[in-house]
């Protein structure tokens, strides 16, 4: 069993907590700025949607020919403009992914050129302050896993809306809640509330 | 290039006032209307956020209402009858006093707005008699060199007019949006009705950009 070995891994791993536990607190600041944004969005939408449904030479606003035309202009331009700011917010949630994926691709690369002298027996060691190798790979992996996949299906949502498509709009906002995933981010937080005495720990 | 001008009420620009410290006479309107501009709008948007709000509580008043009561409003009797709000509001049985309040609110921000086009058309007044100053002084040609960068003095006069025309445009609509909104049942119309107030569709984004050209241009804004 290689001390130095362990030493670092030990290292490379509260390094790896560390940083989840600061882009765990990111990640949910920016979705926390995305929710009025999406808000905003079904709103446009069901200002198209009621355009859409309404033919104004029937109405009073007839008096206005051009009025239709540049009332669409100016949906258009707002729903750009959330649409901008909400592709802002998905830069900061890629930085949070790559973060942490670099993070977690470099513990597994320590741990794969160690594997010689770190036997199973120390890999799954365990004691009161300071869970097994094993597990905590384990858990460092499923987080970087909840992330990417994350990042994945909003970035995708997004990328599929466009101003001039009213039903991927509409269904835009109750799609992006239906993202949230409660129990995973339950998990991360149990994951650092079990390695917190390990980070603590030199 | 130094220029002398002959007659009085007219400064003597010079390259050191060019640049208008000591802005006196023209220049001194010109650049006072500039910031009356900026103010004047400021206002509008005021105005048009707190005028929001109240036509959105008149939507949920008159649709909440209209889906509880399935009241039918008496269309013909609202349409023989004087075009505005609150007349039409005596039309219909049991009318909430709290809806006549919010419709009273929106006409007092319409009658705001109104005053605010009142003095942009003061402003445009008052360019127009720059302008005709400057003929006067220096014949149809207008000045030899511009007041300030670039503009000369009739391009002041055409921006105010395009201002002017966008405000007008937007209140008319404003005031068709005052005497339907309390009695459109379907919820799609009054949606619009809703979207025509926020978006104001008749001030375009040339507008921000014409009264940023304008600040700059009279050196409100550094270049």
């Amino acid at each position: 069993m290689s001390k130095p070995a362990l030493l670092s891994l030990h290292q490379a791993l509260r390094k790896s907590f560390q940083g989840l536990e600061s882009n765990q607190k990111v990640w949910s600041g920016v979705l926390a700025e995305c929710s009025p944004l999406m808000a905003s969005l079904g709103n446009l939408a069901e200002q198209w949607r009621a355009l859409s449904n309404v033919q104004l030479s029937n109405t009073p606003l007839r008096d206005f020919p051009d009025l239709e035309e540049r009332l669409r202009f100016k949906l258009v331009q707002a729903t750009d403009t959330v649409l901008c700011k909400l592709n802002e917010k998905m830069s900061s949630l890629q930085s949070v992914r790559d973060s942490i994926s670099n993070q977690v691709t470099a513990v597994f690369q320590l741990y794969e050129e160690n594997t010689d002298s770190l036997d199973l027996l120390t890999v799954t060691e365990r004691s009161v302050t300071s869970p097994s190798i094993s597990d905590m790979l384990e858990w460092l992996q499923d987080a970087e896993r909840h992330y990417r996949e994350q990042f994945l299906r909003r970035k995708t949502l997004l990328q599929t809306l466009r101003a001039d498509d009213l039903s991927l709009l509409e269904s835009a906002p109750k799609r992006w809640k239906s993202f949230e995933s409660p129990s995973a981010e339950d998990r991360i937080t149990d994951t650092l509330c079990k390695v917190s005495f390990f980070i603590k720990s030199q | 290039m130094d220029q002398m001008e002959g007659q009085s009420g007219d400064i003597a620009v010079t390259s050191a006032n060019r640049k208008c410290y000591a802005v006196t006479g023209s220049a001194r309107k010109i650049k006072d209307n500039a910031a009356d501009w900026h103010n004047l709008m400021m206002r509008w948007e005021k105005l048009n956020e707190e005028g929001f709000e109240v036509a959105g509580n008149i939507v949920n008043m008159r649709l909440t209402r209209s889906q509880s009561d399935q009241l039918l409003v008496d269309e013909s009797s609202s349409a023989t009858s004087a075009p505005s709000a609150s007349s039409a509001l005596w039309q219909l049985p049991g009318r909430a006093p709290e809806l006549q309040d919010e419709c009273c609110k929106l006409q007092d921000v319409i009658n705001k707005m109104g005053i605010v086009v009142m003095k942009m058309e003061r402003l445009v007044t008052s360019q127009r008699a720059v302008q005709d100053l400057e003929e006067f002084q220096f014949g149809p040609e207008g000045r030899k060199f511009p007041l300030f960068h670039s503009w000369d003095t009739k391009h002041f006069e055409e921006s105010s007019r395009i201002l002017l025309e966008s405000f007008c445009q937007e209140l008319k609509l404003k005031q068709l949006i005052l005497q339907e909104v309390a009695h459109t049942l379907t919820s799609d119309l009054c949606m619009v009705y809703l979207s025509c107030w926020l978006h104001q569709p008749f001030i375009p984004p040339q507008t921000r950009l014409i009264l940023e050209a304008l600040l700059l241009e009279t050196g409100h804004r550094p270049l």
